[in-house]
């Protein structure tokens, strides 16, 4: 199971360089939905089920359909880049500076001995999802509430015609 | 439930009451809004100074507390005497902000205002009562969004791309933040604050495990973008300067404070006030006030040398809390009452002079204190404070935060703080002679003072800022008496 794990972290790397680097916005969003989708995959392995569901679901599926739109929506040059962010000089390094802190990373987990989460002091309260939102975390769900009515507050006020 | 209960429930249901309202609200009927939003305030600071002397009276230093909505919900938050403070600064700015959106936000635009300005007081207010890392991020998250739409809301072309960078920098924040809190869930398994403290107490002074110090430098990172503090400054002077002045005054009288250095004061005591951390907020301290004052000297735009300004004192703050220590943390809570005060007071001038005369190029102004005395006087009043000059607010907060930082052992980084702050008074020196000094340009003749709220929150502010400076002994006499100093 870690040799695919591997595999998938290796893929969203790749995925993720495209997303930054890419001149067309189109492919950007496109590689950054496999971003999501390679992510859930590594969320669904890590036994986190649910994650997994919202990440493919959300960050792969809405978020790309409302990039998509957004695009689309644009007049000229569709999925192109405008002129004048194009004609800048493009960090070409970047990817490469990516790669390396990914691997700089690795060094430090495996050498740090990072104990990863099995060395909990207590045990979470439930498995069980609803329960862990409903009792031990309800703050954060109405927290969640609060942060959904800004956003639609946001879009109301920079997209609404005067 | 007595009175106390009352008065920490109002914090969060004040405002929740006020998006209710402000949903519902008409735009033909938007004037009301202002109107109860200032009421909301009003009663927010009214709240803030009873619960002061209620914890005089019962000599407690907080007061645990919950939403009677659910089970879940009990005991969840927090009240103290420093989060009594801030929730007095968040409905001051906020009352301010109002005073001036009144006169310089478009008519279109109001509505949107008021909702946002009700979400980002509660999410000020959340932050600053919640007693858990995660929701603690849940709320800078609310104030995240709300800042960044009303930074937008002038739709112009810098607008829009100061509000970008500001998007782009506030993700970067959160996601340190986020990786920071993951890695102490990891590691403990909860990430409520009274268990963090135990936890750090059994580590003592160095805690053991690598992944520990990651996740305080990450936390320590993200939090260090919120306040703006040198090198993660970048966005503010741009989100300020584009900015309408009554969210200019939001930023910079509170925003920063609520997201930023509250939050660092938190998780400073949350990591069990290590050295090495407080250490490197006293460095990076230092390094803010310089470059932030530095900068400050070479700014044409009015808002971008009080941007600036903001970021120099923001600097004094981390030293303050570097300083660690009762002595300290007034020392910082005090200049964060302070700044709201003198900054805000500055905006409020911007936003005179801008609405007489149309432009914040200091190169193009003179001489407008013969038709602004007002404006002029406050000003100036709000810059010698600003400056550390006895015995205005500023001085004495200054003056506890450099006796604490002596006491600490940090002599060095107390010197440099006080020489650094003649650059303060250097930028501040240059905007004064600029804009209110020498000749009028024949352009500006007839430009002639400012009325209405923006007049009325000039005075307002400039008489807190003498009151609280003239009072501060009595002040320090009555913390003595109460067995805190």
């Amino acid at each position: 199971m870690e040799i695919t794990i591997s595999i998938c972290l290796g893929f969203m790397l790749i995925f993720a360089v495209i997303a930054v680097m890419n001149k067309s916005m189109l492919k950007s969003a496109i590689a950054l939905a496999l971003v999501s989708i390679m992510l859930g995959v590594v969320l669904y392995l890590l036994s986190a089920e649910w994650a997994a569901v919202f990440e493919i679901s959300v960050c792969s599926g809405l978020v790309t359909v409302i990039s998509v739109s957004a695009i689309s929506l644009t007049n000229e040059d569709k999925g192109q880049l405008q002129k004048k962010y194009m004609d800048k000089k493009r960090m070409a390094i970047l990817p490469y500076i990516l790669i390396l802190s990914g691997f700089l990373l690795v060094f430090i987990v495996l050498t740090a001995k990072i104990d990863l989460p099995y060395d909990k002091i207590s045990e979470p309260v439930s498995d069980s999802l609803s329960e862990v939102l409903w009792n031990s975390r309800q703050a954060d769900v109405w927290g969640q509430i609060i942060i959904l009515l800004t956003g639609a507050f946001a879009v109301v006020t920079l997209f609404k015609e005067a | 439930m007595n009175a106390l209960s009352y008065i920490s429930i109002s914090f969060l249901i004040i405002p929740l009451m006020a998006l209710f309202i402000c949903i519902l609200l008409k735009r033909s009927r938007q004037n009301l809004g202002f109107y109860l939003m200032g009421l909301f305030t009003l009663t927010q600071m009214g709240f803030a100074l009873h619960g002061l002397v209620l914890f005089n009276n019962l000599k407690i230093s907080e007061f645990l507390f919950g939403l009677p909505i659910t089970e879940s919900l009990t005991d969840i938050f927090t009240l103290k005497s420093v989060s009594l403070v801030i929730l007095f600064c968040i409905g001051l700015v906020a009352l301010v902000s109002l005073l001036i959106a009144n006169k310089t936000m478009p008519e279109d635009k109001k509505l949107s205002y008021l909702r946002l300005l009700s979400t980002l007081i509660l999410g000020m207010n959340g932050i600053v009562l919640i007693n858990d890392l995660f929701t603690m991020y849940l709320f800078i998250e609310i104030i995240g969004i709300s800042s960044f739409v009303l930074i937008s809301t002038t739709k112009t072309q810098e607008g829009l791309e100061s509000a970008f960078i500001y998007l782009v920098m506030s993700a970067l924040a959160s996601i340190l933040i986020l990786t920071g809190i993951a890695f102490i869930f990891m590691r403990t398994g909860n990430v409520e604050f009274s268990y963090l403290i135990e936890v750090a107490k059994t580590q003592g002074n160095a805690p053991q495990n690598a992944l520990t110090y990651l996740s305080y430098i990450l936390i320590i990172s993200g939090l260090l973008i919120k306040t703006g503090a040198v090198p993660f400054h970048s966005w503010l002077p741009d989100a300020h300067q584009s900015a309408d002045t009554s969210v200019s005054v939001l930023l910079s009288g509170i925003v920063i404070k609520a997201a930023g250095v509250y939050c660092l004061i938190t998780v400073t005591e949350i990591f069990g006030n290590l050295y090495v951390i407080r250490l490197s907020l006293a460095i990076i301290g230092i390094i803010t006030i310089a470059i932030g004052a530095l900068f400050a000297l070479h700014q044409n735009h009015f808002k971008r040398i009080l941007a600036y300004s903001s970021v120099s004192q923001m600097g004094y703050m981390l030293l303050g809390i570097s300083a660690g220590g009762v002595l300290g943390l007034i020392g910082t809570v005090f200049h964060i009452f302070n700044h709201a005060v003198f900054k805000s007071t500055l905006f409020t001038n911007a936003a005179a002079i801008h609405e007489e005369t149309h432009t914040l190029e200091i190169d193009k102004m003179g001489g407008l204190q013969k038709q602004m005395p007002i404006t002029a006087t406050t000003s100036l009043i709000a810059f010698l404070s600003t400056a550390g000059i006895p015995p205005l607010s500023g001085f004495w907060s200054k003056l506890l935060i450099i006796i604490a930082l002596w006491n600490a052992g940090f002599i060095g980084f107390g010197i440099t703080a006080l020489v650094l702050s003649i650059f303060t008074a250097a930028y501040f020196l240059r905007l004064q002679m600029n804009v209110f000094f020498g000749q009028t340009p024949e352009s500006m003749k007839n430009v002639h003072e400012v009325g209405g709220s923006i007049k009325f929150a000039e005075v307002f502010l400039t008489i807190i800022t003498v009151a609280v400076g003239l009072g501060f002994p009595f002040i320090l006499l009555y913390l003595e008496a109460s067995g805190i100093l």
